[in-house]
């Protein structure tokens, strides 16, 4: 891109243009449209699917430990980080170890009733709650480690960890709403920064998975991140760098008007599901089936998630599968019965 | 001054004190890295190979975890079986043990329980054992021996430094031809490894009894984490609750036999999703085997003394 702030100011009216345009269809006020990369990519896989999900599927679904990992993985990282910021510049003998890093965070940091996850953390620790603290740190250990081993240690230099907020308010998550007022929020899912944000653009947003998915994922995942945060900053990322934990592959995509383009598709795509919705929950003429109608509570109304299952989805992982007939399995006191 | 190992580790305890002495550990040398260059060479090209017979592509890949590697050389018809194939008490226990292994290592300074383990799944969001036992009248259901095996792995259990890095269900993932082919593994316990100055260790929790086809599991755990790191583990440490502990320090020869396995499995499968006959290979498996009622060879297949031995849990 070679006005970062011109492309982001571009997208920015694209953006509110088709969000006006979907709400505008709405045959009934429209509440709470929680944008973020896990709607727009369930939004895109099967619209049908989606718009059936309802207010529980739509939006946060509140903090569990699959939930919280990420997020307690960079609030720990960022209070390591903080308080190594008061001293000396970061040395490789400064290597956070993962899970002293999380629990110090859940030590210091987290306080009952507070907001965001340290808030939930620390309801956890008033609760006694043992067995979710240990599932969100252990889940978040699995992220900070991942997102050190791949990025390097020392992390690389200018690197802001972003979805975090601290005590003094130094940073938060980077959120972009149309118009004051608006139903609408879209949160962009980078993890870091890296560079500074100046006019130039040329900085880079970081996403880390912790399970990488398939190339077409991960553009799709690009477009979304960098057209989000181009909202969210006012100015265009120079590239999205997508790590994954499983593969240790560092992939940099960067942006251009294709990706902005992109991007804004699947923000708005979101937006105008969530009006349908309104008038059309499943509508299985809108099914998309995939390898996802093997889990989908909708499948015995969709014939065209039935039709995929009996054909293209008899396969799995590349193979084709063997229906098993229902018998009692053996247990130790049958073991050779069936 | 670097510490010499004067016995083989048994266990690992044994294994953290001997491996975990510095940055010289981890063999990360130029010598084993080209020796995995060549190795991830190989299985990329037989993994294209196998793919233009397969027909698999990236968007429609060949998904090999350690469970079809396994049941693709050992009988490629039950690597067929439909997932929904049920649990059996020795797979929710092997679910119960691990969970237990895990809080052992994430939570050291309190003793696992069965009670404990079963809040930790489901606080992960794993509901499988629950609804196990929710169909059969709650905890009480679970095999009456699971907290003395619990208890039998908390004693061989460790105190795990931090700076070890440990942590618990660590994907493993390498792709081949491109995206053709995925092989694909979680880790029960990872230690070390890089950025650590420690080299890695895998550690592998099994709930039943020890039997062989765990070493290749382990084996091809190795390999995965060989080939992300780009440095093969100092060692692959499989855990049983029956009191066995099988450490095995990774060799290049295990690395390459683990590639051969790999190799195999794409063989195989290959010639299954070309239209081949998956072929049936009889033996003790039969016994717990999900398509036994539809396969002529697992009916026909009769436990002897020696095989009921041989068994795998």
């Amino acid at each position: 891109v070679n006005d970062a702030v011109g492309a982001a100011d571009r997208l920015i009216a694209a953006v509110t243009a088709g969000i006006d345009a979907a709400l505008a269809d709405a045959p009934a006020p429209v509440a709470d449209v929680y944008v973020g990369w896990v709607a727009a990519a369930e939004a895109a896989d099967c619209p049908a699917r989606y718009r059936a999900a309802g207010e529980g599927g739509w939006g946060f679904p509140g903090w569990s430990a699959p939930t919280a990992a990420a997020a307690v993985g960079r609030a720990a990282l960022d209070h390591h980080l903080h308080a190594r910021d008061r001293g000396p510049a970061p040395s490789p003998a400064d290597l956070p170890a993962p899970l002293e890093v999380v629990r110090d965070w859940i030590r210091a940091a987290t306080v009952a009733g507070s907001p965001g996850v340290g808030g939930w953390m620390g309801d956890l620790r008033a609760d006694g709650d043992a067995a979710t603290l240990a599932a969100t740190a252990g889940l978040a250990t699995r992220w900070l480690a991942g997102f050190v081993r791949v990025l390097g240690w020392p992390l690389p230099a200018g690197l802001a960890l972003l979805g975090v907020t601290r005590d003094d308010g130094a940073s938060g998550a980077p959120r972009w709403w149309p118009a004051k007022g608006s139903p609408v929020t879209v949160a962009c899912g980078a993890d870091a920064r890296l560079g500074r944000v100046t006019g130039a653009g040329g900085f880079v947003l970081v996403a880390h998975r912790v399970v990488s998915g398939d190339d077409g994922a991960l553009r799709d995942r690009a477009a979304f991140e960098a057209a989000a945060g181009a909202l969210a900053i006012g100015v265009a990322p120079g590239s999205v760098l997508i790590t994954a934990g499983d593969t240790g592959d560092r992939v940099t995509v960067p942006v251009d008007d294709r990706l902005l383009s992109l991007g804004a598709e699947r923000i708005v795509a979101v937006v105008a599901e969530r009006v349908a919705a309104v008038e059309r929950g499943f509508d299985p003429g809108d099914a998309t089936p995939s390898a996802a109608c093997r889990h989908c509570d909708h499948l015995a109304d969709c014939p065209p998630g039935d039709a995929w299952m009996r054909g293209a989805g008899r396969w799995q992982g590349g193979l084709p599968v063997i229906p098993v007939i229902p018998v009692m399995l053996p247990n130790r006191a049958s073991r050779f019965g069936a | 001054m670097r510490r010499v190992a004067t016995r083989p580790a048994r266990n690992l305890t044994d294994l953290l004190a001997d491996v975990g002495l510095g940055p010289g550990n981890g063999d990360g040398s130029t010598t084993a890295a080209s020796a995995l260059d060549d190795l991830a060479a190989l299985l990329d090209h037989r993994a294209r190979r196998a793919a233009a017979i397969g027909g698999w592509t990236a968007d429609e890949p060949l998904r090999l975890a350690k469970g079809t590697v396994g049941w693709l050389l050992r009988c490629p018809r039950r690597a067929l079986a439909a997932p929904e194939g049920g649990m059996t008490d020795d797979l929710i226990a092997g679910i119960v043990i691990d969970a237990a292994a895990k809080l052992a290592t994430l939570v050291p300074q309190r003793t696992p329980t069965v009670e404990a383990a079963l809040a930790y799944l489901e606080a992960t969001g794993d509901a499988t054992v629950a609804d196990h036992l929710a169909d059969r009248g709650g905890p009480g259901a679970l095999p009456s021996d699971v907290a003395a095996r619990i208890d039998q792995l908390a004693g061989a259990w460790p105190a795990i430094d931090p700076g070890w890095w440990p942590r618990v269900e660590e994907p493993v993932r390498a792709v081949l031809a491109g995206g053709a082919v995925v092989v694909s593994g979680r880790l029960d316990v990872l230690l070390g490894g890089p950025p650590s100055p420690r080299p890695a260790v895998v550690v592998e929790v099994k709930a039943g009894r020890w039997h062989d086809g765990a070493r290749a599991d382990a084996h091809l755990y190795a390999l995965l984490v060989a080939m992300r790191d780009d440095r093969p583990p100092a060692a692959v440490v499989t855990v049983v609750a029956d009191g066995t502990t099988q450490v095995e320090p990774i060799r290049p020869a295990v690395l390459t036999a683990a590639a051969d396995r790999v190799v195999h499995a794409m063989d195989v499968a290959a010639d299954i999703a070309a239209g081949q006959p998956a072929p049936a290979h009889p033996g003790p498996h039969c016994g717990h085997c999900p398509l036994r009622p539809a396969c002529p060879e697992g009916r026909a297949w009769h436990p002897d003394a020696t095989d009921d031995a041989l068994g795998s849990p």
